[in-house]
């Protein structure tokens, strides 16, 4: 092995990146894992490269564009923002549309730079020395790396990235995305205030749902200064939100969007669904529930009628509620059926259901399994709206038998095969 | 690896219920094969269905026509339950306390409608039998039967003509665990079942 020509492309390689590392040492890390410790030369030149990665904070070169470059010119790749994979290097052209607080000591600038493909959340490393960014600004961005931070791509720019700012006008327009279609990361919507909910820690200034054509999605804006509330019923369109995934759900995260109020009405569609099938199964706590009467709380009480935030209460509310699985033999849906669906479904009002709660020896059991058997095996349609995966339902159909359903299934099934 | 970072399918991060397959009884007793998807001691078992589909759960509405209480200290119960095209055996044992009860406060014969796990076994004589483990059983009335054959003849005519289409591994997998099986068998005890429904 020529140890001074790897070492010289080994330094190269870093030098692009605007980064000076002694070729020297390089050398006598190689000679070292080879002539000592027998490593293969491939794995010796591999296992240095990433420990120079690691010292200068670059991410380890995988199988991005810039292992393997061996010195030719432009390691990377130019790119649209929306292009990027993640542990690739790039070289982008955006705005910067948002700049937020760095989040560590370690970060000197972090925010949301966009082109016409799409928005990607980026952090420029203290330790990278990068000229300050302006919001509004347009830069080139030359080999910077994207990675994947808590499942969504980011921009990381380090040492070895170039920054150039670019003078010319540009005008950028973000196209605003159904609330259907969006992807953990940075979206565009237009939206309807839909429901404000009361703010549950006391670093959040305003929560609720915001709603389009196409469905709801949560929304947050934590408490920052010059951060103003949203009114309730009121549209916007609000640009390079963060949306950022929980649980298999999403939610939009404001802090560092552009929120522009507009004239206008959007019909929500406020995840309006529909599901047919058979109700496979009716889940404990259906049936006659106790709510926790203070205002505003309504609770499910435990047995000893004990409220997880009020404690014990003996002057409960008694509700009807269903909780169960529609199934329609391809997916099965979680649902909820409120007070009035239920008693309409079973024939058992909430009076005749506190009726036996109260005197049958079994209680509340008795209604629950009254319910379960005039509902389960069932074939319904349900309408209501959908809720992070479970239909919230407010009226409920049984269905009837169809018989032109059976004719039509008498054709296709004596019918030649298709 | 996808290509690109927005193709990526939005990660489930909730739990997905099994659904529940309409299968008439005369497919289900062809079944001889049964996997489990993963090595985890808790990942799902299927049966696979003739027609190319697998099943961890299926719903089947019925006539009860028997139950047997069996076994003293293990005590279960078995039932036939019969469609348009066969019989379902289903079972429920101790660890169903609340299927065993509804079961066993049934008096034959009854439309039921059964929500279960489909088990394979093979007898000490070598033949096979489907057994239906119950998780759930009602009685309902003739309604919801009828619904249920025009339910489970769909279901049954969707798997014969996607197993003659583009074939999924499922299909692949029961094309060579049932070789003499003919899928378009189905078809016709389908069309059976449809028609011995009076209108």
């Amino acid at each position: 092995m020529d140890y001074s020509e790897a070492a010289n492309r080994i330094s190269r390689k870093f030098a692009q990146g605007g980064q000076t590392p002694d070729v020297k040492k390089i050398e006598g890390k190689l000679r070292r894992l080879v002539d000592e410790f027998g490593v293969q030369p491939s794995e010796a030149e591999r296992s240095v490269i990433s420990e120079l990665s690691k010292e200068y904070n670059l991410p380890a070169p995988g199988s991005g564009g810039s292992s393997g470059a061996g010195g030719s010119g432009g390691g990377t790749q130019e790119k649209k923002i929306a292009e990027g994979v993640p542990g690739e290097w790039v070289t982008i052209e955006g705005k910067i549309v948002a700049l937020s607080a760095p989040a560590s000591p370690s970060i000197a600038q972090s925010g949301i730079i966009a082109d016409e493909s799409g928005a990607i959340r980026f952090v420029v490393w203290a330790k990278s020395n990068a000229p300050a960014m302006a919001e509004g600004s347009w830069y080139r961005i030359e080999s910077a790396v994207v990675d994947e931070y808590k499942g969504v791509a980011n921009l990381k720019v380090h040492s070895g990235t170039t920054i150039k700012e670019i003078t010319e006008d540009r005008s950028l327009i973000p196209a605003p995305a159904p609330i259907r279609d969006l992807r953990p990361g940075i979206g565009s919507v237009r939206v309807k205030f839909v429901q404000e909910w009361e703010a549950n820690h006391e670093r959040m200034l305003q929560s609720g749902l915001l709603g389009d054509e196409s469905g709801t999605i949560k929304f947050v804006i934590w408490k920052e200064p010059g951060k103003e509330r949203l009114v309730p019923g009121a549209v916007y369109s609000i640009f390079y939100a963060q949306v950022d995934e929980f649980n298999g759900r999403l939610s939009l995260n404001l802090n560092a969007a552009t929120i522009l109020q507009e004239e206008g009405e959007i019909a929500v569609s406020g995840g309006e669904s529909t599901f047919t099938g058979a109700i496979v199964h009716i889940a404990p706590g259906s049936g006659i529930i106790k709510r926790c009467p203070v205002e505003g709380c309504n609770r499910a009480l435990s047995r000893q009628n004990y409220c997880p935030v009020h404690e014990i209460q003996p002057k409960f509310v008694y509700d009807l509620r269903i909780k169960g699985w529609l199934d329609d033999g391809e997916k099965t849906h979680n649902i909820l059926i409120q007070r009035d669906v239920v008693e309409a479904l079973t024939g058992i009002s909430l009076a005749q259901a506190q009726e036996i709660a109260e005197n049958n020896p079994l209680g509340m059991d008795e209604v629950f399994l009254q319910m379960r058997d005039a509902v389960l095996g069932r074939y319904i349609t349900c309408h209501g709206r959908e809720i992070d995966g479970r239909l919230l339902v407010n009226k409920c159909d049984k269905v009837a038998f169809a018989s032109s359903d059976h004719t039509a299934l008498l054709n296709r099934a004596g019918g030649a095969p298709s | 690896m996808s290509t690109n970072p927005h193709d990526m399918p939005r990660r489930e991060g909730a739990f997905e219920r099994e659904p529940a397959r309409r299968v008439f009884a005369a497919e289900l007793r062809e079944c001889r094969y049964q996997f489990k998807d993963g090595e985890d001691e808790k990942s799902p078992t299927f049966v696979l269905l003739p027609s190319g589909e697998r099943s961890n759960r299926i719903f089947i509405v019925g006539t009860l026509t028997e139950k047997t209480r069996q076994g003293e200290q293990n005590m279960f119960y078995r039932g036939r339950v019969v469609d348009p095209t066969g019989t379902f055996f289903v079972m429920a044992g101790s660890y169903q306390p609340e299927a065993m009860q509804q079961l066993a406060k049934i008096e034959p014969p009854q439309f039921v409608a059964v929500i279960g796990k489909p088990n394979l076994y093979q007898k000490p004589d070598g033949s096979w039998l489907v057994s239906v483990r119950v998780e759930s059983i009602t009685v309902v009335d003739m309604d919801t039967r009828d619904i249920w054959v025009l339910d489970a003849a769909k279901h049954t005519l969707d798997r014969v003509d996607a197993f003659a289409k583009e074939p999924t591994p499922d299909i692949l997998k029961a094309k060579e665990q049932y070789p003499t099986i003919d899928p378009s068998l189905f078809r016709k005890i389908a069309y059976d079942a449809l028609a011995q429904i009076k209108i």
